[in-house]
């Protein structure tokens, strides 16, 4: 009887033992969180327009691609691109390979960047109407300002042929669930890009409050007002531009730094910067810092300045001395500090757009265009133009000592027409080609003469 | 022990029974049939039962037995003998020696069978085929030793990842790696590596405790475990005790490594030849004045006076040899004790091994303490209980990824004319306060002392078990094993290296990571025997949980170099706590039926449930058939001479792969399947959240069908023996990455796509070439893998340096797909690449251009061996005995590029370049395949063709000399045995790659797709040990 028992109890422990743990197997992520639970309250959707700020701050995007892929691809040996990144190099060469990493990852976290836009727009009925339109703004801005860098460098300059029929970049404005054949998206044509772009602007001029409370590193008013000012430029579109340009100049929101250098320094720099990615030492990277910078100040050192270029400056202009030599080679030392704050936008260029247009337009809305050229200059301790040696050319020598290495010089050459060595201005190799990654994923994508 | 296991199990109801028979005393001797020499250590068991003992030293032996008694007469690498005691109180034996015994035990999941009756495919490594190698890792020492099994240890790096392919690669985006379990557990294998070279999880195991490493290949002996068996399941059992006498060994090996090759760059005078030319060329084309500030000749004047310390023309001017100092001594010790012994009741092994070793590349070093306890009891004549359990401590002095500035193989790099000791400091050229722009590229000697990489490993993996037999025939086995692994990993970079790591006043990081990994199997196993029909089934079920937490903690800015911790540090300046997890629950059956020893079938079938499948498809089925006819068995081949056995065998099984990789992002690893956002998207100090993936609820695991027909054979009394194996493996549903359009805003999304195929034929050969005094027998495997990307409904996926792998339907996976190069136009020295476009009519352009995205890219080769193979001679004269092992891999390419794109890149880039480069187009050299100089400006330095090179080689893997000291001189100091050896490890390697080492993967570029690159890769090590086996 007692063996039946200890069988009976044997049967019963193996049983339990086999049969137990059924129904364990719904394990919920602690890392992440389900999609369906991601955009529901108003925090939800302020969270999701601070990852887009964080987007943006890529090290592809405004902290720091966009920028020197400008500064590299319209280079003509102001400097010489001595790193070895291939990808960079072929930008410096203007022999870009359709499998550039460079080129991916512009294009590849612009959307990604742009879907994150698109969350927050589509989610702005979760948030109370007092803070919805600045909300609301701040997406648009980043969206309008990423389908203006991405059209720019993928797609011939609006002034090279028919912006209307030329094509342009696949718009989206509608963040993405799940993919379908509609994902897959033809180009929009050049035209229709800068429509949406100028619209996009538009609403966040219209939104967004002259500052807000957490700096410069946000989207503002003049911010809206600025990149409308280029947009309209690159448009040569002149009345606008200078409109643009003068609303942020007299809002009186910004100063120009007294001293040329203390504009690039996070210290000193709130006043005059219009917008800035905020680098600190826990988050974000300033690639402008590792690829401009010299190994002494934490850079790679790859980008060096060439004598023929630091000698357009005049021996009085601090602008020509604001450099560092390491070894044999000289670096700007715009970007010298590893963790300072990426620039985008300075009020000194909205000078010299406004100068640029009143002088094309001989208009003087705001100030005459020698005294805005003169401010600028006299800033940087150069002797003050005259009159008769104030030109378009003047104007165009000063942007680029202004300027320089902030991104601003190949669509600037693109606009004047102005030849990158032998390439003239409107060379297939000037324009980044389409990815191959996108070619081979979507083939509703035509890719880009010359390549 | 195993061995032991099978007979006692089935049989452990009949102890009861022949308890109460008469016993006496049997004594006997144990000699080798070749030399008549006696045997120490034989086992001799009762049969039937737990009684047992060993020979001692002279091979004599004693046991007290009953009268029915059978006795086994076993030793490894002999034959087993069987003797009825019957009314014999001596029983003198001779055992004869087997090259593969077919009695011998194989471990099958959850079971085991013997080789005889397998009717699927199982390769057996034992330890004899791994002992005396100095390795790290036993999965290193597994190469070339079983049919069909690749490994490929990519870096000659200490304990970094292996990869190991069984019968080929049958997923393109999860993991290609087998499950390993260990005594049943499977354990984890994870890499935890906190840069993206890989750690290699089976280091914390010490080699000398396996006593069998059991490779499931074919579906039929793969299916039991379900879901994670597509790439096969290495089995590794553990040593037991053996009742009898306490056995004490003792083993120390000692010995240094070197690398294996090095590679010629060009010295002081080459170099300055060469820039000058490529710089005039630079001028040339640019049309500048060589004479202008800005030229390029001006600058490399320059640069030759800044990276010499303005030595450059002087007397004092040097020829640095950096590729030579990339290298260290690199010493070996490993010393082992273990004891093992036990009663009828209770058995034990208990070992300990400490390993001290140097790598070949500066700065890296492991060192590992392990200890083990195996003990089983037999609580009743039904209930058995055992722990298995092992600690272990590794501590791996790692160095940086390949890719880094600061792997020290990236010393070659440098400019021979830039002294390697800084004359103003007397420290290495580059140290603060001396001129930290100099050499070219940061210094990666700085980082001896500087900086540190430590990584230390606490590992257990246990288990316990209760056995219990609940009727005849039928027990009951519970399992719960625990795997926890520690990982900490302390990194920190002083001040003196802020030209790298970019943090002038120090860096300091550390990670710890905890996995989890809890298992438990509870199964029944069923065997009769009714007449000539033979019975053994298993069922059960299996659940498994595991969870990693991951803490991280970043500082920097030290008060000084003497402070290292990161409590020192004034800015924390990054931190993260993340954990991840995931289950497995599964029920599984299996039964084998064998009649009259003849014919055999065996079917499988496994259900898995895992939390990473979408939520439509969670459970999956995996059933196996298999059969076998042994013909020997049939009259018509009973008594055949020269037959003395054949098998033919063949199975049918579907297995399934569940390892999602998504290339160590914790966050997602786990929920492949899920639509997630995740919070790290912080900005300007405030947090933030970003869709990070899209959802697939219907993503399952990818299906592999095996089919596999196979003949087992011996001749000459089993002389000649060995296997064929041809198999097919169909993978559908692969778990893809897929690309999807960036516009959307995310780059892949994992989804179930397309097909693969892994067809091959294996063959394994073993022979006994002279039998005698003086032996030689042969150990020959060799396999073909043909792979075979059938279907991936367009999409394309990429992998490597400029994307240059990548999975094409109707290829191989990841094979090359780049432009390619067509040489030097001997006219002007440009690079030239064939178009290679297509017209309509189906023609293909061979012509070439000068412009490099004229070209179309085609498929270059594979990086996929065509060919695998081992041989393995061993010849025995008294107690010396000489093993050689060689193995090889064939028809595979290597891609130089990662490193060919810098330094064999005709001066693209001041990088010194390979001493080839000097062959560089000139007008007087127009024929040549080396394009023209030309100084920062590409000239065939593009990915292409011409990096991509054959990667056959053929390996002197290891050779070693033992000899065992003669028993008479031992035996007067109460010795048991003394084994002196000597082994060589990777002595000579024939190849034609010209890099450092045709055994490559560069640490932290490869994946599935992107496998056969060299990035600086470490050169394998050329180890040559000595050591001495004592046993008391």
């Amino acid at each position: 009887m007692n063996r039946y028992i200890k069988n009976w109890f044997y049967a019963g422990l193996t049983t339990a033992l086999v049969t137990a743990c059924a129904g364990r197997l719904d394990v919920a992520p602690t890392q992440s969180i389900e999609a369906s639970q991601a955009l529901n309250t108003e925090q939800d959707v302020i969270i999701t327009l601070t990852g887009t700020y964080d987007g943006l701050s890529d090290i592809n995007l405004y902290g720091g691609g966009i920028q020197y892929i400008s500064e590299l691809l319209g280079n003509n040996r102001d400097v010489v691109f001595a790193g070895t990144y291939s990808a960079m190099s072929e930008l410096s060469q203007k022999a870009v390979t359709t499998s550039n990493t460079v080129v991916r990852d512009f294009w590849l976290f612009g959307y990604n960047t742009i879907n994150m836009s698109n969350n927050v727009l589509s989610a702005l009925s979760k948030v109370r109407e007092a803070t919805r339109g600045n909300i609301e703004g701040q997406a648009r801005f980043i969206r309008g300002a990423l389908y203006f860098e991405l059209v720019k460098a993928y797609a011939k300059d609006w002034n090279d042929g028919t912006p209307a029929q030329n094509p342009g970049v696949p718009l989206v404005l509608t963040p993405t669930q799940a993919i379908s054949d509609a994902d897959y998206r033809a180009r929009n044509t050049v035209a229709e890009v800068y429509t949406q772009v100028l619209d996009d602007l538009t609403k966040a001029e219209s939104m967004l409050p002259e500052k807000q409370e957490n700096g410069t590193g946000f989207a503002t008013k003049g911010l809206a007002q600025a990149m409308l000012a280029r947009v309209y430029l690159q448009q040569k579109n002149y009345a606008s531009a200078r409109d643009a340009a003068n609303r942020v100049i007299t809002s009186g929101t910004y100063q120009l730094t007294s001293n040329f250098g203390d504009a690039f320094a996070d210290a000193t720099n709130q006043s005059e910067v219009i917008f800035k990615l905020v680098v600190s030492e826990q988050d974000g990277v300033n690639d402008l810092n590792t690829f401009f910078a010299s190994t002494l100040n934490q850079g790679r050192g790859d980008i060096r300045l060439q004598q023929a270029f630091l000698q357009l400056y005049e021996a009085n202009d601090v602008r020509g001395q604001f450099i560092n030599k390491a070894s044999i080679n000289t670096f700007t030392s715009k970007f010298n500090d590893q963790f300072g704050d990426v620039p985008v936008v300075r009020l000194a260029e909205m000078y010299l757009i406004r100068a640029e247009a009143n002088l094309r337009l001989n208009t003087s809305v705001g100030a005459a265009p020698l005294a805005d050229i003169n401010l600028i200059r006299s800033r940087a301790k150069a002797t003050p133009l005259t009159a008769a040696q104030l030109n378009l050319d003047a104007i165009a020598r000063e942007r680029r000592l202004e300027l320089a290495f902030e991104g601003q010089l190949l669509p600037e050459l693109k606009r004047n027409g102005t030849a990158v060595g032998t390439a003239p201005a409107n060379a297939n190799n000037l324009v980044l080609p389409i990815p191959q990654r996108e070619i081979d994923t979507n083939k509703k994508l035509v890719q880009n003469a010359g390549y | 022990m195993s061995k032991l296991l099978r007979i006692i199990l089935p049989l452990l109801f009949l102890v009861t029974q022949v308890s109460y028979a008469q016993t006496r005393t049997v004594t006997g001797r144990v000699s080798t049939s070749d030399d008549n020499s006696g045997l120490p250590g034989v086992s001799i068991t009762v049969k039937g039962r737990t009684v047992g003992t060993l020979t001692n030293a002279s091979g004599d032996y004693s046991i007290s037995v009953d009268n029915d008694a059978t006795l086994v007469y076993s030793f490894i690498g002999f034959s087993t003998i069987e003797e009825r005691v019957g009314d014999r109180s001596t029983i003198n034996v001779k055992l004869a020696t087997d090259v593969r015994n077919l009695n011998e035990v194989v471990v099958t999941g959850y079971g085991q069978q013997i080789k005889r009756d397998l009717t699927g495919n199982i390769a057996k490594v034992r330890p004899a085929d791994i002992q005396d190698q100095p390795v790290t890792t036993f999965d290193q020492a597994i190469q070339g030793k079983a049919a069909g099994v690749q490994v490929n240890a990519g870096s000659g790096k200490l304990g970094q990842a292996v990869r190991i392919n069984i019968r080929g690669q049958s997923s393109v985006s999860a993991s290609n790696q087998p499950l390993y379990v260990v005594d049943g557990i499977p354990i984890t294998t994870e890499n935890l590596s906190i840069n993206s070279a890989q750690t290699n999880p089976l280091a914390d195991i010490n080699p000398l405790d396996i006593e069998s490493i059991d490779i499931l290949k074919d579906a039929s002996a793969a299916a039991i475990y379900g879901s994670r068996a597509a790439n096969g399941v290495i089995l590794i059992t553990t040593k037991k005790g053996k009742a009898g006498r306490t056995n004490v060994n003792f083993g120390a090996q000692y010995g240094a490594s070197t690398p294996t090759n090095n590679v010629r760059f060009m010295n002081a005078e080459e170099y300055v030849g060469f820039y000058r030319r490529a710089a005039a060329n630079r001028d040339r084309i640019s049309q500048i004045d060589p004479a202008d500030p800005d030229s390029y000749s001006t600058y490399i004047e320059d640069f030759f006076n800044a990276q010499s310390l303005g030595t450059f023309g002087t007397q004092n001017q040097v020829d640095t040899k950096w590729g030579d100092l990339a290298f260290q001594d690199a010493p070996f010790q490993q010393y082992d004790l273990n004891l093992n012994g036990g009663n009828e009741k209770t058995s034990f092994y208990i070992s300990g091994q400490l390993l001290d070793q140097k790598g070949v590349l500066i700065g890296n070093a492991l060192n590992r303490y392990t200890g083990r306890i195996n003990i089983d009891h037999q609580v009743s004549s039904r209930i058995k209980v055992g722990v298995n359990t092992s600690i272990s401590r590794t501590l791996n002095k790692r160095i940086a990824g390949d890719r880094q500035f600061d792997n020290p193989l990236q010393l070659n790099a440098l400019v021979p004319l830039t002294p390697s000791t800084d004359p103003e400091t007397g420290l290495e050229t580059g140290t603060p306060p001396g001129d930290a722009t100099i050499p070219l590229y940061y210094n990666p000697r700085i980082n001896l002392g500087n900086t540190k990489f430590n990584t230390t490993v606490y590992r257990s993996i246990s288990s316990i078990y209760g056995q219990l037999q609940i009727m005849k025939g039928l027990t009951f086995r519970s399992e719960f094993g625990l795997d926890v692994l520690n990982q900490q990993e302390e990194r920190y970079w002083n001040s003196k290296t802020a030209r790298n790591s970019s943090a002038p006043q120090g860096l300091g990081q550390n990670r710890y990571n905890r996995v989890d990994n809890y298992n438990t199997n509870n199964f029944f196993t069923y065997t009769t025997q009714l007449g000539r029909n033979v019975i053994d089934a298993t069922l059960g079920m299996s659940y498994q949980q595991s969870e990693r937490n991951v803490n991280f903690i970043e500082g920097r800015d030290f008060p000084s170099d003497a402070y290292q911790q990161i409590a020192s540090a004034a800015v924390k300046s990054d931190g993260t706590s993340t954990q991840s997890n995931y289950r497995f629950l599964s029920y599984f059956a299996r039964a084998n039926y064998k009649l009259s020893d003849r014919y055999l079938v065996g079917l499988s079938a496994r259900i898995d449930g895992s939390s990473r499948f979408g939520r439509n498809s969670r459970y999956g089925f995996f059933p196996a058939v298999s059969a076998g006819w042994v013909l020997t068995e049939e009259e018509f081949l009973k008594n055949n001479n020269s037959i003395s056995f054949l098998k033919l065998r063949a199975s049918y099984g579907r297995t399934g792969n569940a390892e999602i990789l998504t290339a160590g992002n914790l966050s997602v690893e786990n929920f492949p399947q899920l639509g997630l956002f995740t919070g790290d998207a912080k900005y300007a100090g405030l947090p933030g959240q970003r869709p990070s993936q899209l959802a697939n609820p219907d993503l399952k695991w990818e299906t592999t069908d095996q089919v596999d027909v196979g003949i087992d054979f011996g001749f000459l009394n089993n002389r000649i023996n060995g296997e064929i194996d041809y198999y097919q493996k169909l993978t559908s549903g692969l778990l893809l990455s897929v690309n999807v359009p960036g516009t959307s805003g995310f780059a892949t999304q994992f989804r179930n796509v397309g097909n693969l195929e892994n067809k091959g034929f294996e063959f394994v050969l073993n022979t006994e070439n002279l039998v005698g005094a003086f032996r030689w027998t042969t150990s020959l495997n060799f396999a073909t893998n043909r792979n075979k990307i059938t279907n991936l409904q367009g999409q394309v996926i990429e992998g490597g340096f400029q994307a240059m792998s990548r999975a094409v339907e109707g290829q191989p996976l990841g094979v090359f797909f780049t432009r390619e190069y067509a040489g030097v136009n001997p006219a002007n020295g440009d690079a030239l690449w064939y178009k290679n476009t297509t017209a309509a009519d189906g023609t293909v352009d061979r012509t070439t251009t000068n412009t490099y995205n004229q070209a179309e890219r085609v498929i270059i080769g594979n990086a996929l061996p065509k060919w695998t193979g081992g041989i393995t001679n061993t010849f025995s004269y008294k107690g010396l005995s000489l093993t050689v092992f060689f193995n090889g891999i064939f028809g595979n390419k290597i891609n130089f590029f990662g490193v060919g794109q810098y330094s064999s890149a005709n001066g693209i880039y001041e990088d010194n370049q390979t001493a080839d480069q000097l062959a560089a187009w000139t007008s007087a050299n127009p024929n040549t395949n080396v394009p023209e100089a030309r100084f920062y400006r590409a000239n065939g330095s593009q990915a292409s063709s011409r990096y991509i090179q054959d990667g056959s080689f053929v390996r002197l893997r290891t050779a070693t000399l033992a000899y065992n000291l003669p028993k008479s001189l031992i035996n007067r100091v109460k010795l048991n045995s003394v084994r002196l050896f000597l082994t060589g490890q990777n002595l000579f390697t024939f190849t034609k790659y010209t890099g450092w080492d045709p055994e490559v993967n560069a640490d932290d570029t490869v994946t599935n797709i992107a496998q056969g690159y060299d990035f600086y890769s470490s050169p394998q090590a050329r180890t040559i040990t000595g050591g001495i086996n004592i046993g008391f």
